[in-house]
């Protein structure tokens, strides 16, 4: 990945492409609904705005190249966990919080680096990158020790641990794979896919919601909404197969699941959070959306088993 | 199992810039670590570039709450008595800064936020308001208090008169008040210039003084007023300019 190799890289011109035909026909809708249909859109105009934003800053980033990829994925994670210690109280243990943080800065620089030793292909410590999970909860554990502390302190320990492996963990795979060969394929599908399945979900519950699907967690989520966004999950791979063409049908299916599922999953375990914490967003950030957590919040769940399932059939880097 | 209680903070569904204007603020450690990291920098820059000198540091050593009260001729001024303070106590020390100059828009938000972890104070209306304010944070031991009781930036580098509401604020009260005098910040950025200029800027700190045996009303307030006013002119130096 550099900017010389993304201008004349078919697959991210492609999603560039695709990407802005997206846009500009949610946009014809939304003016229909706005100017033919005289409904209430302000709401839908503003997250509109912003996917505009979020998808000119990717483009950029991805266009930059590998290392600034993996810093803007790390950034990223740093203010998802702010947002989710702000939300739940942690940020006011600063241990942790620096602990969670060294841990999420030690997983960016993971996927820079090569492996020491040379053992690796490609780009990216592998070895070190999946190893941080076990590093950053020994380092999480030690604190209450070093400080002698033991009052209330399991709930930071899971607080940050969780913190930790769920957003910096398991969001910096997104980084790291910008490490692999089908770089641009990969990031571009996945970010596309979990993107679309999400606007299919609230597009489809809208339309045709009836059956509540979680009424504990998300009442304004349904079942209609979600085999909706199941359907279009499924039938992306097939659609956009240029994306990975050396995958065969197993691999598309396997995809389509991961996506459509993994990605609706994703939402519902933030809102699992949310709820149990008592806030409707876990922040502000992106207007129209909520925090950074609450937009990326299918993509946090559906990339690690994404990559992990496309590195056991062929090898990444 | 008992519930587990979170406590979120308070302005979670706050816009990112409206937050900025909430005081208290909760910051977290990136905050705390951009200030002390801004901090340091400036306190190279200001040795580097100004020659600054702290004449009178060890009147500044204590734990309990403490207010400074300082002559103000430049934006220098908060850098220069916050560089006089140990990094510990930065992110207990708050510089009361103008609500109407620097609470308005979104860069002076910023910089009064991470910079200078300001207090908000409505110097026009509300200043009864703001006071109260001031006397809450000081109940917690260790807070320190930057005033500039001229209530704006001189523009002829003199001690103008002080606000009696630092009388009001210090009045029967058991706090240390430290008088300071910055010499030379007037020449090196006066109000109105856009860059500071390379000039010494040198800080003097006096002996803290307590008023816990003062009345609280109008004339006691002014006299306290009118003392520290002295008090910190007392400080400026015989042969140094202002």
């Amino acid at each position: 990945m550099s900017p010389q190799i993304a201008l004349h890289d078919p697959v991210l011109r492609t999603y560039f492409w695709i990407v802005l035909i997206s846009l500009a026909i949610a946009g014809a809708l939304l003016g229909f609904v706005r100017f033919v249909l005289k409904k209430e859109t302000a709401s839908m105009f503003k997250t509109y705005w912003s996917w505009i934003l979020i998808a000119g800053i990717g483009f950029i980033v991805v266009f930059l190249g590998r290392v600034p990829t993996i810093i803007g994925v790390t950034m990223l994670a740093i203010y998802a966990f702010k947002e989710f210690a702000r939300a739940s109280g942690l940020h006011r243990d600063c241990w942790m919080t620096g602990a969670v943080y060294a841990g999420i800065v030690t997983v960016g620089i993971a996927s820079v680096i090569s492996n020491p030793r040379g053992e690796e292909p490609g780009p990216g410590w592998y070895g070190l990158f999946v190893a941080m999970t076990a590093f950053a909860i020994a380092l999480i554990l030690l604190i209450p020790i070093l400080r002698n502390r033991a009052r209330g302190e399991l709930r930071h320990i899971s607080l940050a641990i969780i913190g930790f492996v769920y957003i910096g963990w398991m969001f910096g795979h997104l980084g790291f794979m910008a490490n692999d060969r089908n770089a641009y394929g990969f990031i571009c599908y996945i970010i596309f896919a979990t993107a679309l399945t999400d606007v299919a979900a609230f597009a489809f519950g809208k339309m045709v919601g009836r059956h509540p699907l979680r009424s504990e967690i998300s009442p304004n989520k349904t079942w209609e909404g979600a085999l909706g966004a199941l359907g279009v999950a499924m039938s992306l791979p097939w659609l956009l197969r240029f994306s990975f063409p050396f995958f065969g049908s197993w691999q598309l299916f396997l995809t389509g699941l991961i996506v459509g599922i993994g990605g609706q999953l994703g939402d519902l375990s933030i809102s699992v959070i949310k709820r149990d914490i008592g806030t409707k967003d876990m922040a502000t950030t992106i207007p129209g959306h909520g925090g950074i957590l609450d937009r990326i919040d299918s993509l946090v769940y559906a990339v690690p088993l994404f990559m992990h399932m496309a590195g056991y059939y062929y090898p990444l880097r | 199992m008992k519930k587990w209680l979170y406590e979120p903070v308070r302005d979670v569904d706050q816009a990112p810039a409206d937050r900025l204007g909430q005081f208290p603020r909760e910051p977290d450690m990136i905050v705390h670590g951009l200030r002390s990291f801004s901090a340091l920098i400036i306190r190279g820059l200001l040795r580097i570039y100004n020659h600054f000198e702290i004449v009178g540091h060890e009147n500044l050593r204590t734990n309990r709450s403490l207010v400074m009260v300082a002559n103000h001729c430049s934006h220098l001024d908060t850098l220069c008595l916050l560089a006089a303070l140990p990094l510990a106590k930065l992110h207990r020390a708050f510089p009361a800064a103008a609500s109407d100059y620097f609470f308005q828009s979104v860069p002076r938000l910023w910089a009064a936020e991470i910079l200078v972890n300001a207090l908000p104070f409505a110097r026009q209306a509300r200043v009864r308001q703001s006071l109260s304010l001031c006397r809450e944070l000081l109940a917690n031991p260790g807070t320190i208090l930057i005033i500039f009781p001229e209530g704006t930036r001189s523009t002829t580098g003199e001690v103008g008169e002080f606000k009696s509401g630092i009388g009001a604020l210090v009045a029967g009260r058991d706090v240390a008040v430290a008088p300071c005098f910055i010499d030379g910040s007037f020449r090196a950025w006066p109000k109105g210039k856009r860059f500071p200029r390379p000039r010494k800027v040198r800080l003097f700190v006096g002996t803290p003084r307590n008023y816990c045996d003062r009345g609280t009303d109008k004339n006691d307030i002014g006299a306290i007023a009118a003392e520290l006013r002295d008090a910190v002119n007392e400080l400026r130096p015989t042969n140094g300019s202002h």
